[in-house]
């Protein structure tokens, strides 16, 4: 059986989408093969910035013939008294081209209809694929599109060639103004500018000869054989992130190492400040020894190894300019102790209506007096907590000021940190400042200490209130402030730290430190913001089912975690019956009260049974309830709830509420609103679904 | 040795291998256009250029202005004013990307000793309304080069779209000088770069950042959006896009002198971009109305 080869020729591909588009493009394949009844043994993805490939293994010559049986008229209709196919079935048989004898009788429901037997020969695979290839190709999933010319063919990146092989056939695939051949393009500067393939089964080799490696794994292979190489000989290990490797394999067809050395004497620079010297320029992998930085990085150039070292020259000359660089800020920023620059910050706008960065350093330090009051408050040097969060907050945005943050804008709070700690301010202000940017997004890594925690947290907050107060309030794509990215970071905070703080009395509390403006909003509207993207939040991130977030979030509050916790309660027991049927009762139990919003009853008006009953049982539930909610056992709470369940029931089969009698009146609505209320310390269990 | 060192000596040896080199690929070769710009995207040949359906190929040298980037003549390659070298071409050929790897050797970089890398870079300026697709080419991780398939232009769809490629000039003679600093470049065998340039450097930096009077320039930027305003109602669209430069650069310096809020940037932006493209609407209107072609 034949192989199939399709290679998508392209000028450079941005690194991190080719994996994604040849995925994408094999899926597709795979889908449109299956639909068309041509089963395969399998296929194998390839790709490199010029070219997207798949390789479909042991593909069947043609495709099944489909054998469907067609109904035509019914019997009635379609034979004559005599049997005798009337002018309806010989207007069927002409259309399939069948005869009389072909027709057999089957019965649908409690009608005999004529059927035939319609047999379609397979088509061959060449003809298949011929269609199934240009809409594969325009249905790829580009983050953006282009165009390059006037066909109307639209993608990431020009489409420059097209290779479409089956077996040893080039098939016929013609896409806007390309028509694919057999002929593919080697490495830009050191394979053959044309490469033609016999077959689909050469593809690889083909390509290794014209110095292009298709396969992302070789080449990370390679390029991670080049580091531990780099590793043994220099006593190193190699700073690898997951998106440094991805761009690196995405960027290159060959991976060539080039190993880099800079002068010693930029070693006393710190650490993050040479990683992004080397990240910013290039993509160049750092090296550490005994965790300190190493004077070596590694390039890789695309296609050939570096003989004659000018490219080395090269990387070295731009890498030293920009070390250069960065240590004339750095010595320039250490002229001055942190502390001094803040007030420097009232020359950084922040925001027109909002002010300075130095107007919002005190929004920050406000938000921070309120949250050291709820944040460790059982700490014993809750005093001192408060005293060194503040110093933090006073000194974390002063490092905008400075040169070097300016130059690498991804260092700011790490340089912050880093002058605090050479100012001579104490090390818990100096980490707090260094983390109070994270997480940067929900799935950030979270600062480390309380201060940094506690920094970040007022820092956002201070970020998404100021927005919303003055109005910008963030709609369909338009963000210009980013209130969505720091709102859900923050959120994310608070529940993977499992913050216990209400946001809502926080904003309460700062509210009157922003600026009320006719466009504006109130705190109420940020509290609303907020809750929005918790919705979001538990059902993408904590995978909370729909109807559980509703049934919490109907209730709002500004302890988030608290929400959190009630909901996965809610989720664990969700299949539970006793669950079930207070839930439905809590329907009845609302709809009864309506707006009777009173919750002091008087037991000695009861009248019936089933009226003691519950208010027994709800005394008991009560006691274990409020307990459960101090201690934030939340399955516990729920749990003394469910046996509520059969007594409610109960009272509603006997208890008539709406009598005449006011007093009587009044005094049930009240209790069963004070019963409502209990509920209501868990959610609106009517929006579950179960 | 590099095949073309010999030849490529200077900073203007430079300017003049391109010219030839892409005047013999059917471009015009124009001349920088002598109003204030912070790019040669900026310059009327691409602008107008690049709208429109008529096939378009230019090139020309443009010194571009941008006072943020200003350092007092005291950082090597960190220039207030640099030189770009624009190439427009309209529409790109299928092979525009071994075009311009040609034009790298021809200035003499042996791109079989070097490492040429295109690496994803999206273009886009807010002010003129327009965004392209494309990279960043690196020269032994040194940028050289700004490469963009144009898609809009003054808010409209091109069609065709142009290829825009925007040499660094001050880069690609550092590359091929040998030196470090700008300053040090051949500008030709006898002059120095930084003996043309470092004063103006100098006082244009603290102009930029420390005299230009705020109030003064908020109200010139005023002045040439009214003017603009008033040519585009008379019909003139070169002189409102004139004064649409004029505005372009004003901003730039208030945003030098930071006098530039976050929210008040949007809307001068937003005011910049209306000009642009009301230029461009009335450029295309009045294609039309000639029914003939007047080249930007």
């Amino acid at each position: 059986m034949p192989e199939f080869l399709l290679e998508v020729g392209t000028e450079e591909l941005p690194a991190l989408d080719a994996p994604v588009l040849a995925a994408a493009l094999a899926r597709t394949l795979e889908q449109g093969l299956e639909e068309a009844r041509l089963p395969f043994q399998g296929t194998e993805v390839y790709w490199t910035p010029r070219r997207l490939a798949v390789l479909v293994r042991g593909v069947p010559e043609r495709q099944e013939d489909l054998v469907e049986e067609v109904r035509g008229p019914a019997v009635v209709v379609g034979l004559d008294a005599d049997g005798n196919p009337t002018e309806a079935a010989l207007g069927f048989l002409r259309k399939y081209g069948a005869s009389p004898g072909d027709l057999v009788r089957k019965k649908v429901g409690d009608k005999e209809y004529l059927f035939l037997r319609v047999r379609t020969p397979g088509r061959p695979t060449g003809e298949v694929l011929a269609e199934l290839v240009p809409r594969a190709i325009r249905a790829l999933p580009c983050r953006k599109t282009m165009r390059w010319d006037s066909s109307g063919i639209s993608f990431l990146r020009p489409i420059r060639w097209l290779v479409c092989l089956l077996g040893g056939e080039v098939l016929p695939v013609k896409l806007g103004s390309l028509e694919a051949g057999r002929v593919t393009r080697g490495h830009r500067f050191f394979g053959p500018k044309e490469v033609e393939l016999a077959s689909p089964a050469d593809y690889v080799e083909a390509l290794r000869s014209a110095r292009v490696v298709v396969d992302p794994d070789e080449r990370a292979g390679m390029i991670r054989e080049a580091a531990a190489q780099v590793e043994a000989e220099h006593g190193v290990r190699a700073l690898w992130t997951e998106e440094l490797l991805g761009i690196i394999v995405g960027s290159l067809e060959w991976p060539a190492p080039v190993l880099g050395e800079f002068p010693a004497e930029f070693l006393d620079l710190p650490a993050p400040v040479i990683a992004a010297v080397l990240h910013e320029e290039g993509k160049f992998v750092p090296f550490a020894r005994d965790g300190e930085p190493a004077p070596v990085f590694l390039g890789f150039r695309d296609g050939k190894e570096d003989e004659r070292g000018y490219v080395r020259q090269g990387y070295e000359r731009v890498v030293k300019a920009r070390l250069r660089d960065a240590r004339f800020f750095f010595e320039n920023d250490l002229k001055r102790p942190l502390a001094e620059r803040v007030p420097d910050l009232r020359g950084v706008v922040y925001e027109a209506r909002l002010g300075t960065m130095w107007d919002k350093v005190q929004r920050i330090r406000e938000i921070c007096a309120r949250l050291s009051r709820y944040l460790w408050a059982e700490a014993a040097d809750r005093e001192e907590f408060g005293k060194l969060l503040d110093r933090a907050a006073f000194l974390c945005k002063a490092d905008l000021t400075t040169e070097m943050v300016k130059e690498f804008p991804e260092l700011e709070g790490v340089m912050g940190g880093i002058y605090a700690r050479r100012s001579g301010e104490p090390e818990e202000v100096a980490r707090a400042i260094e983390e109070h940017l994270l997480p940067r997004t929900r799935a950030d890594e979270l600062p480390e200490t309380e201060l940094g925690t506690a920094l970040s947290l007022a820092d956002k907050l201070d970020t998404v209130t100021g927005a919303i107060m003055i109005g910008e309030v963030p709609t369909g794509s338009r963000d210009p402030y980013g209130i969505r990215r720091a709102a859900n970071a923050m959120i994310s905070l608070v529940l993977r730290k499992g913050l216990v703080v209400d946001l809502f009395d926080v904003i309460d509390a700062v509210a009157e430190f922003y600026p009320r403006l006719p466009e504006g909003r109130g705190p109420e509207e940020v509290k609303s913001f907020l809750i929005e993207r918790l919705r979001y939040i538990l059902r993408d991130d904590h995978r909370i089912p729909h109807d559980v977030v509703e049934a919490v979030l109907a209730v709002p509050r500004g302890d988030f975690s608290g929400l959190l916790e009630r909901a996965r309660a809610l989720a664990s027991l969700r299949g539970e019956a006793s669950l079930a049927e207070v839930a439905q009762l809590f329907e009845r139990l609302r709809n009864i009260t309506g707006d009777h919003t009173e919750t002091s009853f008087d037991p000695e008006l009861f009248q019936q049974e089933e009226e003691r009953e519950l208010w027994r049982a709800y005394l008991r539930a009560e006691g274990h309830v409020r307990r459960a909610l101090e201690g934030r056992d939340y399955v516990g709470a729920l749990k003394a709830l469910l046996p509520l369940g059969e007594p409610i029931h109960r009272y509603f089969e006997r208890v008539f509420v709406m009598v005449e009698d006011e007093g009587i009146r009044r005094n049930r609505l009240s209790f069963l609103r004070a019963l409502l209320s209990l509920f209501l310390e868990i959610g609106d269990l009517s929006r579950l679904t179960t | 040795m590099r095949s073309g060192e010999k030849r490529v000596r200077t900073f203007q040896d430079l300017v003049l291998a391109l010219h030839e080199y892409w005047r013999d690929r059917g471009c015009v070769i124009f001349e920088p256009y002598d109003v204030e710009k912070g790019a040669g995207t900026f310059n009327p040949a691409t602008f107008f250029g690049c709208l429109g359906p008529d096939p378009w190929r230019v090139a020309y040298v443009e010194p571009s202005r941008r006072p943020t980037d200003g350092r007092y003549g005291e950082n090597p390659i960190r220039l207030r004013l640099h030189h770009q070298y624009q190439v427009i071409l309209k529409p790109p050929p299928p092979d525009i990307q071994d075009l311009y790897l040609g034009s790298l050797e021809y200035v003499g970089i042996d791109l079989r000793e070097h490492d040429v890398k295109f690496s994803e870079d999206d273009w886009e300026s807010p002010t003129l309304g327009a965004w392209g697709v494309g990279w960043q080419v690196w020269l032994d991780e040194m940028e050289i080069t700004q490469f963009t398939y144009f898609q809009q232009m003054g808010g409209i769809d091109l069609d065709p779209v142009s290829v825009e490629l925007t040499y660094g000039l001050e880069r690609i003679a550092l590359f091929l000088q040998g030196v470090e600093s700008a300053f040090e470049l051949r500008w030709s065998e006898d002059v120095k770069y930084g003996e043309i340039w470092h004063e103006k450097e100098r006082q244009f930096s603290i102009y930029n950042f420390e005299q230009a009077d705020v109030e003064r320039i908020r109200r010139m930027f005023e002045l040439a959006e009214a003017e603009a305003r008033a040519c585009l109602e008379a019909g003139l669209v070169f002189p409102a896009y004139d004064h649409t430069l004029h505005c372009s650069h004003l901003f730039n310096v208030l945003d030098a002198r930071g006098a530039i809020s976050v929210a008040e940037r949007e809307s001068y932006i937003a005011r910049i971009r209306e000009l642009a493209r009301a230029c461009a609407q009335n450029y295309l209107k009045l294609l039309e109305e000639r029914r003939a072609r007047v080249l930007a």
